[in-house]
């Protein structure tokens, strides 16, 4: 397991291949779009998706948890993908085992209601702003501040010699904002079009590797 | 009682009020319905089969009804299932003309896509004597509450044109249909019509089923229709040397313009709806005299215009129609003299069949003009004229063990009275495609829709079908039924946005994939017209005129054809000739004598017992063309096949394209063809598992899961108008496929998805024997400098398939370092 550290507004990032990253000075881990709830929403509604699928995020959120020791989580949005549904036991479980503190940015699929989050301690916000840097789920950019959001569920399309194209979920990072990939296991990507000021960290199984905006396909 | 003899003369008379002649074929017809048999009768579009079929219906009924002049008929006596609504007019109206004339009250109705709610409902409360509808509206016939009592006194079922039916999964929906109707009325007579395939026997035994008795009391009549057709091939008068793909033929409109002019109306086939757009655009530009003239007929354009365009065909109002396999079908359109084939037509029947578009009239001669888009294609013109001259015609594959069909047939008996597995059960089995259903295979298909998997599960809410105390299988969430109502189907497509005016008009439907391509203000033409995007909202795309010349034109996907098997071999045959002495030689081989020359510059026009190998480097990388010859399907198999073995040599990762003629495997790497040959990789050991393990490699299983998991019901592809309420539940199939592949992969629609890449994309056992004939021939391999005018249009196609044996982070870092070198 490889990750990266990078630097933004004088901070230090840790990104971690699994989508989340780590803000050293703070002691947070950041984690966006895990949709939970996806699969059972899916089955409740008739569409039969293997229900052994759903605890892999689970598996993920632990493992990465394990792997930083975080102080606290911060969710930058869609948490859960839409009413509240058996997976939310799941992950009160999970919380309550959590030594850390937890904090969810509000998004446009987190329609479950604040009040059952501060039953499990989860503090829901709009939006925070932590010294210069603006945490949010939708890309935001205001003046004299790094914004740290999701929602997009950014990729790349890259290309290489003899006709290679690839996929691959990726952090994409503007001048002043850092947007994270989705998280979650069951969500698509959308492919972005950087500049050439924009950099890009790819996610691949075992390691977050930035790459030249050269080797990006555009439209 | 009237015993037949009286009635097949009333059918009789009245042909003779009409100044007609019945067709023995069609009194053939007459006399085994009456004798209470089923059937399959083979005869083509425009020549009377209605009347063949309708009659002896109706017939029947007089026979059981003395008082027939008198009295009106209640419910549903016949249905006459028809694979494209745009047909179902012209059969009402024939069917009318017959039974007013007779002087038979018997109503007729349509029940389509088409029909209005408030028709729908007024059927509900007295259905039409005869009804004519189409496979999906059955299906949903048997959705509706109390459908038994519907079907409790039909006389008869025909599925016509049912060749279009019998190799797709709405023929296997069909015979589901007709299994239920046959319990709930054991009287029911099963026929069918079809044009000509390779396999009629068995097409008649699908549609009727393994029900010994019920087939032996069947009928296989054959209307003996000879019809002579010409193939002429318009021969480009400079030949290029380096033959591109994708010029479309526009090179050679102005040749075709003279045809035009002569014939009193020209069908323009195409193969893709885009082609077609831009024929319809150069030949208004360049002859504005056409202006009037000329029509545009494809699957996308607005009902209205097509059913105007048809109309307007049939009173002669039209010299030129610009069509797809749209008008492959259906109605008979009389004032057509002359069809354009543009491009390959990929198979022998639908060639034949477009060619019977023209030249209606008995004893008239149908002619078709083939028109090459690359010079390689008049090969295939040549061969096809060998096609036609000795009635070389395809089989249709049937579709066995659907479980996809099954899941969605089953929900929609469920959410109509519900259903007990001990009755439904056997009914499936008499089927043609489930004839080998296990009965745990049955179980597991009820588990999945009951359960959502195998076994009840914690903290699972599954909710599909429920299970009543009685046993009784049902569904009793109204969401869930109203979402599968929406759903009933078998024809899967792309998210599709209807096209609009600003100011109000319905232009046509659009794929969601090209439109999320174009801006605001961008301009594309569609349905003739050229348009300028304004914006999309809620599945609506809203659009306004606009002048500019310039535009984009929507690529639709599923244009793709392969040569059949018959083609194949037709093509190789001809292609052979290539070197035989002049003689020999076709026209259109001896106008390609410039290209075969360039191709003998560095390499070979392979014999019949060599296998041509070409490799060589370009700026794109590193190339080598293989041409088995063995059609799009099989090159596509083979390729990835031929990839992943070679893949196994060493890390590395290629770019697979295919056409009709052979396969290119692209590298960045170096390839090592000695080391492919060495190992022997064309090998028939080991083919299946090998294959298996490429196809998880590629994306083929991947993309046949798409229709798998919209039939089953895993994927909701949504409904414009209740397209909020759904939004939670849109996903994509490819990531459904990646869930199952880690999670499920003994999922029985997960594995029907390499089944059917098997069975029918690659028409298994074809590529079996493409590797035979592959290891019997000799290899040549040559080396070139440059690419050799055969490799040319596969180098070119844009359509590719890749594989990889490299880690995913190893071949970004290659490609980063590859990036810095150049």
């Amino acid at each position: 397991m490889e990750t990266l550290k990078i630097n933004c507004h004088q901070r230090s990032f840790v990104l971690h291949p699994s989508g989340a990253a780590y803000w050293e000075e703070k002691g947070m881990l950041l984690i966006a779009d895990v949709h939970l709830g996806k699969v059972t929403h899916f089955r409740k509604h008739g569409s039969a998706i293997p229900q052994a699928s759903l605890y892999q995020n689970f598996e993920k959120l632990q493992a990465v948890v394990d792997y930083f020791k975080p102080k606290s989580v911060c969710f930058l949005g869609d948490l859960f993908h839409s009413s509240i549904n058996s997976e939310w036991h799941l992950f009160k479980d999970w919380i309550e085992q959590l030594q850390s503190e937890v904090v969810l940015i509000s998004g446009n699929h987190d329609i479950i209601s604040k009040s059952m989050f501060d039953g499990i301690n989860v503090t829901v916000k709009e939006e925070w702003l932590i010294d210069d840097f603006l945490l949010t789920h939708y890309p935001e950019s205001r003046d004299g501040l790094f914004n740290l959001s999701g929602h997009i569920h950014p990729g790349v399309r890259l290309k290489g010699f003899g006709k290679q194209f690839l996929k691959v979920s990726c952090f994409f990072r503007r001048e002043q904002q850092l947007i994270f990939p989705a998280f979650g296991n069951f969500t698509g990507k959308f492919i972005v079009e950087p500049n050439s000021k924009d950099r890009i960290y790819v996610n691949t199984r075992d390691e977050v590797i930035e790459i030249s905006a050269k080797l990006i396909a555009l439209k | 009682m009237m015993n037949r003899k009286e009635l097949e003369n009333l059918a009789q008379q009245w042909f003779e009020q009409q100044a007609w002649k019945p067709f023995p074929f069609q009194k053939h017809t007459w006399t085994a319905f009456l004798q209470g048999k089923n059937g399959l009768l083979n005869a083509p579009t425009g020549s009377g089969k209605t009347y063949a079929l309708w009659i002896p219906i109706v017939l029947e009924h007089i026979k059981r009804t003395p008082d027939y002049k008198t009295k009106k008929p209640k419910g549903l006596m016949a249905i006459w299932v028809t694979p494209l609504r745009a047909l179902s007019v012209e059969i009402k109206q024939a069917t009318e003309r017959f039974v007013e004339e007779l002087g038979v009250p018997l109503t007729v109705g349509i029940r389509s896509g088409d029909t209005s709610q408030k028709e729908r409902a007024a059927q509900k409360r007295a259905m039409p004597n005869l009804l004519i509808t189409t496979p999906e509206s059955l299906q949903l016939l048997l959705a509706s509450k109390a459908y038994d009592k519907l079907f409790h006194k039909l006389i008869a079922v025909v599925v016509d044109e049912w060749h279009e039916l019998v190799g797709n999964k709405r023929g296997v929906q069909m015979t589901l249909a007709l299994s239920r109707m046959r319990s709930i009325s054991p009287q029911l007579r099963v026929w069918g019509i079809s044009a000509t395939i390779g396999n009629l026997d068995q097409a008649r035994e699908i549609l009727l089923g393994t029900d010994k008795a019920f087939v032996a009391n069947s009928v296989l009549i054959k209307a003996k229709i000879n019809k002579q057709i010409e193939v002429k091939s318009v021969i480009p008068k400079t030949i290029e040397k380096f033959p591109w793909r994708g010029h479309l033929g526009l090179h050679l409109l102005d040749d075709i313009i003279p045809i035009l002019r002569k014939s009193k109306t020209t069908l323009i086939f195409t193969n893709t709806r885009s082609q077609c757009e831009m024929w319809f655009q150069k030949i208004l530009e360049r002859y504005p005299e056409f202006a009037g003239d000329i029509a545009m007929h494809h699957g996308s354009i607005s009902r209205e215009t097509r059913l105007w365009v048809e109309t307007a065909i049939r009173d002669e109002n039209l010299k030129v129609v610009v069509c797809t396999s749209s008008l492959d079908l259906g109605v008979d359109f009389a004032p057509v003299e002359t069809i354009i084939q543009i491009g390959g037509p990929k198979g022998v029947s639908r060639f034949i069949q477009r060619a019977g578009r023209s030249g209606h009239q008995p004893g008239k001669t149908s002619v078709i003009h083939f028109l090459p888009t690359h010079a390689i294609e008049l090969i295939e013109a040549s061969a096809l004229r060998k096609a036609v001259k000795n009635r070389v015609v395809e089989d249709r594959v049937p579709h066995l063990n659907s479980f996809d069909v099954l899941v969605q047939y089953l929900v929609t008996l469920a959410v109509s009275d519900g259903f007990y597995p001990e009755e439904i059960f056997p009914e499936i089995k008499s089927t043609f495609c489930f004839q080998t259903i296990t009965r745990e295979q049955f179980q597991w298909v009820l588990n999945f829709i009951t359960l959502g998997g195998q076994s009840l599960q914690a903290y699972d809410e599954y909710k599909r079908v429920e299970i009543e105390p009685d046993g009784k299988f049902k569904v009793n969430s109204r969401s869930v039924a109203m979402r599968h109502r929406l759903q009933i189907g078998t024809i899967v497509s792309d998210a599709v946005l209807s096209v609009k005016f600003l100011k109000g008009g319905y232009i046509g439907s659009i794929e969601e994939s090209f439109i999320s391509k174009l801006k605001p203000g961008d301009v594309f033409t569609f349905a003739g017209k050229q348009l300028e995007l304004f914006r999309i909202r809620n599945m609506q795309v809203l659009v306004k005129k606009s002048k500019q010349k310039t535009s984009k034109i929507p690529s639709w996907m599923g244009g793709r054809m392969s040569f059949s098997s018959e083609m194949s071999d037709l093509l190789r045959q001809e292609l052979y000739l290539a070197n035989a002495d002049d003689a020999k030689k076709s026209k259109e081989l001896k106008a390609l004598e410039p290209i075969f020359k360039r191709q003998k510059l560095e390499s070979i026009i392979p014999n019949a017992d060599q296998l041509l190998i070409e490799t060589f480097k370009t700026r794109e990388g590193y190339h080598a063309v293989i041409y088995p010859f063995e059609g799009r399907f099989v090159h596509e198999a083979m390729g990835s096949l031929i990839a992943y073995r070679a893949s196994l040599l060493k890390p590395i990762t290629f770019t697979i394209s295919f056409n009709d003629y052979g396969f290119e495997l692209l590298s960045d790497q170096p390839i090592d063809m000695q080391g492919i040959l060495d190992n022997n990789l064309f090998s028939t050991d080991y083919l299946r598992s090998d294959l298996e393990k490429s196809l998880n490699a590629t994306e083929m299983a991947k993309r046949q899961f798409r229709d798998i998991a919209v039939i089953s019901g895993l994927v909701f592809t949504g409904f414009p108008s209740k397209l909020v309420k759904s939004k939670h539940l849109q996903s994509s199939s490819q990531l459904l496929f990646g869930v199952f592949e880690d999670f499920e992969p003994d999922n029985l629609l997960y594995q029907q998805a390499f089944r059917e890449t098997f069975e029918h994309q690659l028409q298994e056992g074809r590529l079996q024997l493409a590797m035979e004939r592959i290891n019997t021939q000799t290899i040549i391999w040559k080396a070139c400098q440059k690419p050799t005018p055969f490799s040319f249009p596969i180098i070119t196609d844009r359509l590719r398939a890749k594989l990889s044996s490299e880690k995913l982070a190893d071949r970004i870092k290659r490609m980063t370092i590859q990036l810095e070198k150049s």
